[in-house]
């Protein structure tokens, strides 16, 4: 059940179902708003959402301030964009793959090959933005 | 077979998943309240910080001075511990949550070492947490596998003692305190007799040890020699008491600091026992001075029944009027706590002719308050008196943000 705060007293919401007057046809029908949370997945384990910060990658649809819904079990590709952990950083990089070789090509900075102190930390796999 | 499944610096562990600064340095985690380590990373260990170093006292030791001190952040490793629990459950058919860092596994014959290292591979990647797993033909045996994995890096992560001949080639170098459930004063009378190692101790005939540390010794004896004495356990088991007890950051010194503190105490505990579905028909109240800060020592303390209830409301009244009859002016609190006793099932109460609460208003009331928290946040909806920032809540000087349960509080992604 929903509430809300009205005239600072806790108050019952109405659902669409219970009616003081005629009988709501609507009441054994009532199923609420789409849940997000499920619908993107959120409680799986290997699903992490994450903040954007910068617009480096806006040719790529990402903007800053995006939330994205990144999975670590997510399976590289070449082309497709993943969050690494960069010499302390925390960045957002283009996966390449060339010669058998991976390379990550952040927006910023040089490419560089995949290797111990480079860590893809997970594959984006949704977008969520607030403000369009 | 059973596995034990622990992640290393589980806390540190935690922490590291969202912020690689902190990847190689020496890290450790600070217990509520900001006292002393609880979680210490390889390179803090290899530093000399103790388990328990008082943080405070030691923090300006030369050798200290590169340790980077966390404060804890619980609701970030609740979630991790669901998410490894949750990629285990892909893993195995049954899995227990023995604590937050420890899980339980059964094994089948096919799953040994070399699949425990992949669960292993796959739990570092997929929830960021490195583990050690133990493997055994007892949990007993479990959690001493699983020490000698922690400790033996050549092992790779896995150490395995169900063979009978490798673990009594194992027993041999392994002290009697590395045993599970052998506290400080079994070993005291097993050294008076001459018992030092794990082998020696499961050499002793079970009758002796029933005698020297009655039949919760023999039961670890016998595991210890490969008869499982404990099973899997998949649910917690019935909730007695609940208890809400806290260290303040700032000692409190007024009734009206200390009035919000029970309050609060009293509210999150009867959360608590609404969850399990229970309601309390005891309560105990307690409120100390510090014990060994040289101020004079007060510990008051009330127990006594109340009406079976589980909201918050009564249980405040309760708690209040309890809290001011031990209250003492003058003093210098360090601790308060509100424990909630006898829990019982609801249809388990012989019914009350003249109930004071209303038990279904109180019922949607609660219900109602725990949902908007839920959805919320914790502290979104409280009952009045308490404030949200207050001065005798817990000291969390260095907390990470609430990167995996809270929008605000996100790992930021750099692009450039």
């Amino acid at each position: 059940m929903f509430f809300f705060r009205s005239h600072g007293r806790m108050k019952a919401a109405y659902r669409g179902d219970e009616t003081t007057g005629f009988q709501s046809p609507a009441q054994d029908h009532i199923e609420g708003v789409p849940d997000l949370a499920a619908f993107l997945d959120l409680r799986r384990p290997q699903r992490f959402a994450v903040r954007v910060k910068g617009d480096g990658l806006r040719q790529r649809g990402i903007h800053s301030g995006d939330i994205l819904v990144v999975n670590t079990d997510g399976e590289p590709a070449s082309g497709k964009v993943c969050v690494a952990f960069l010499h302390g950083d925390v960045v957002l990089a283009v996966l390449t793959e060339k010669d058998g070789v991976w390379w990550l090509e952040p927006s910023s900075q040089m490419p560089q090959p995949v290797s111990d102190d480079v860590e893809v930390w997970a594959m984006i796999a949704a977008l969520v933005r607030t403000e369009v | 077979m059973f596995g034990l499944i622990d992640g290393n610096s589980f806390y540190v562990a935690c922490e590291r998943a969202f912020d690689p600064r902190l990847v190689g340095k020496p890290v450790i985690v600070l217990s509520n309240n900001d006292g002393c380590a609880i979680a210490r990373s390889d390179e803090a260990k290899a530093l000399g910080v103790k388990m328990g170093e008082v943080w405070h006292l030691s923090k300006r030791k030369p050798d200290f001075r590169s340790v980077i001190a966390k404060s804890s952040n619980y609701a970030l490793y609740g979630d991790m511990s669901r998410r490894m629990f949750e990629v285990l459950t892909e893993e195995f058919s049954r899995v227990e949550p023995y604590s937050i860092d420890e899980m339980f596994v059964d094994l089948t014959a096919f799953a040994r070492t070399d699949y425990c290292r992949r669960v292993r591979a796959r739990v570092r990647r997929e929830v960021k947490i490195p583990t050690c797993v133990g493997i055994g033909p007892t949990k007993t045996l479990a959690k001493l596998a699983n020490k000698r994995a922690k400790r033996e890096k050549s092992l790779g992560g896995v150490c395995d003692l169900s063979d009978e001949t490798a673990r009594h080639e194992a027993f041999r170098a392994m002290p009697i305190s590395e045993v599970w459930g052998v506290g400080g004063a079994s070993q005291t009378k097993l050294n008076a007799l001459g018992v030092f190692t794990v082998e020696e101790f499961a050499a002793m005939p079970s009758s002796a040890v029933r005698k020297l540390m009655t039949v919760v010794g023999q039961r670890t004896h016998a595991e210890l020699n490969g008869e499982p004495c404990m099973e899997m356990t998949l649910a917690p088991s019935e909730k007695q008491t609940v208890s809400v007890t806290r260290m303040f950051g700032r000692p409190v010194e007024t009734w009206n600091d200390m009035r919000e503190a029970l309050a609060a105490h009293s509210a999150r505990a009867a959360e608590k026992v609404r969850k399990h579905g229970l309601v309390a028909t005891g309560v105990q109240v307690f409120i100390h001075t510090h014990p060994h800060s040289g101020e004079p020592w007060y510990h008051g303390q009330r127990a006594f029944g109340i009406e079976p209830t589980s909201n918050s409301f009564a249980i405040i009244r309760q708690v209040m009027a309890a809290g001011r009859a031990i209250w003492r002016p003058g003093l210098r609190y360090a601790k308060a706590g509100v424990i909630l006793l006898d829990l019982k099932e609801v249809q388990d109460l012989p019914r009350d002719l003249l109930p004071t609460i209303d038990p279904v208003r109180s019922e949607r009331l609660m219900s109602a308050l725990d949902g908007l928290n839920a959805r919320f946040g914790r502290g979104t909806v409280r009952p009045g008196g308490i404030r949200q920032i207050t001065t005798w809540s817990t000291r969390a000087s260095n907390v990470s943000p609430r990167y995996t349960t809270r929008i605000s509080d996100l790992m930021e992604v750099r692009a450039d």
